[in-house]
């Protein structure tokens, strides 16, 4: 089951990285801005996929507060670690684009200080994480960040979106190409961020399993 | 509501009574938020920076920190000897303990507000003579957010003390924005023509930073309401 969902995400993967740099690739409008349209096929999706995360995360602390099954702790710090990974793909494809087109690495706009927050929270649910022993209590707390976490992210996240910004407000594009290779690429992002969840969950109840049986 | 109201006061007059009593935080508090300041309006006058804007810094980094001291009480004074273990058998709903406890964080900032205000305003030689009533609100509103949270989270502190620094520090981050800004204009940092344009967009103009400020309060007041059981259970 998962070989099979490994083999469809790195096949996608391919298909939209083909696409993105054949058939989708964004025209340049101006002679000197020539690339860095393109990392629209990246940017986009690793931001969509931080917020699924995030969701998941809020999904799985609810649920185990509800049921306390360890199972539910594992998937909320697997997704958290994901969302880590893909919040930092956003914040440094976000200064690979920004550095040419307003010619600073970062500026506090809405949306760039939205992201750098999520960031953040990454980070921080982590760092809760590393420094509590006790596996229930360090679960219950976790869970509790999770849901506070995620309460920040609509006020924040999705507010920033309303707001006028020098941030692009949205991706148009010209051809069913581009449209097709963007949805790909949101496609593949989003199974790939599935498919480490699922590899992370396992690694840590193995660890847990571990752990009880030789210590 | 009469039971509610009934252990509400006793934790209440419990934990104000011993503060007020040992003096062990109130001093740590004040002394820290005046050395803050002191040391801003010294930055603010070597780097020739707008008073108006240093002060408002000022004012929530020094909050900041207090409360985080205040908060790290809040749990530490219970783990003397197992008290939380004998709060939690008391037959007393946890979501009581924890208004009660926001309660007793809310007051003693406020106290240190009280305290840390006037030495601000008088040391960055700011006049706000019709300006009061917003500045005293907008710094209760971010009072409550900031002790919310901390109350929510103040059981970190047995793993270790900088766990709540970073948990605090990183929800408020989003809160700060509007909160500086609400400051920044009761100061009159910001022309009123500039208001909610470039970083400043995030929060619009004055009562749209406020509105942000109340439902951050709402938000974590209930969250904090509804999960403080599983954060101190053990």
């Amino acid at each position: 089951m998962r070989r099979i969902l490994l083999l469809i995400t790195f096949a996608l993967s391919l298909v939209s990285t083909w696409m993105a740099f054949t058939v989708g690739q964004v025209v340049p409008v101006e002679k000197n801005i020539t690339f860095e349209k393109n990392i629209v096929y990246v940017h986009v999706p690793s931001a969509i996929c931080s917020i699924l995360c995030f969701l998941v995360l809020l999904v799985a602390g609810i649920s185990y507060l509800v049921t306390n099954k360890p199972i539910w702790d594992y998937i909320g710090a697997a997704s958290a670690e994901v969302a880590f990974v893909f919040s930092t793909v956003l914040n440094a494809t976000g200064s690979i684009f920004s550095r040419p087109f307003w010619n600073t690495w970062w500026t506090p706009s809405p949306r760039l200080i939205s992201s750098a927050i999520l960031w953040f929270l990454c980070v921080a649910y982590l760092i809760l994480r590393a420094n509590i022993q006790n596996p229930r209590y360090r679960a219950r707390i976790c869970a509790v960040f999770g849901i506070i976490a995620f309460l920040d992210v609509p006020i924040i996240f999705i507010t920033a979106r309303l707001m006028t910004d020098q941030h692009i407000a949205n991706v148009e594009f010209e051809s069913a190409c581009q449209r097709a290779s963007f949805g790909l690429s949101i496609l593949s992002v989003a199974l790939l961020a599935a498919l480490l969840i699922w590899l992370k969950t396992d690694i840590l109840k193995s660890k847990a399993i571990f752990e009880k049986e030789f210590t | 509501m009469n039971y509610f109201l009934l252990n509400f006061k006793a934790i209440f007059v419990k934990d104000i009574v011993t503060e007020l009593r040992a003096k062990q935080v109130l001093p740590t508090m004040i002394v820290l938020g005046m050395l803050i300041v002191w040391i801003l309006r010294i930055v603010s006058e070597a780097a020739s920076i707008e008073r108006t804007v240093m002060a408002s810094a000022a004012l929530w980094i020094a909050f900041l920190f207090a409360g985080l001291l205040v908060q790290e009480r809040s749990f530490a004074v219970e783990q003397q000897q197992d008290c939380i273990n004998a709060l939690l058998l008391t037959p007393v709903d946890v979501g009581t303990i924890f208004l009660s406890k926001l309660f007793v964080n809310v007051v003693m900032l406020c106290i240190f507000e009280i305290i840390i205000v006037p030495v601000v305003l008088f040391s960055f030689q700011l006049s706000i003579p019709d300006r009061w009533p917003a500045l005293i609100g907008v710094l209760l509103l971010g009072n409550i957010g900031i002790s919310s949270i901390g109350t929510l989270f103040s059981a970190t502190v047995q793993f270790s003390s900088s766990l709540l620094s970073i948990i605090v520090l990183v929800v408020l981050m989003p809160m700060m924005i509007p909160a500086t800004f609400t400051l920044l204009l009761i100061f009159g940092a910001v022309p009123k023509e500039l208001t909610g344009t470039g970083a400043l967009a995030f929060v619009g103009d004055f009562n749209t930073a406020v509105g942000y400020l109340i439902a951050f309060d709402v938000v974590f007041t209930a969250a904090g309401w509804l999960l403080f059981g599983f954060v101190v259970q053990e």
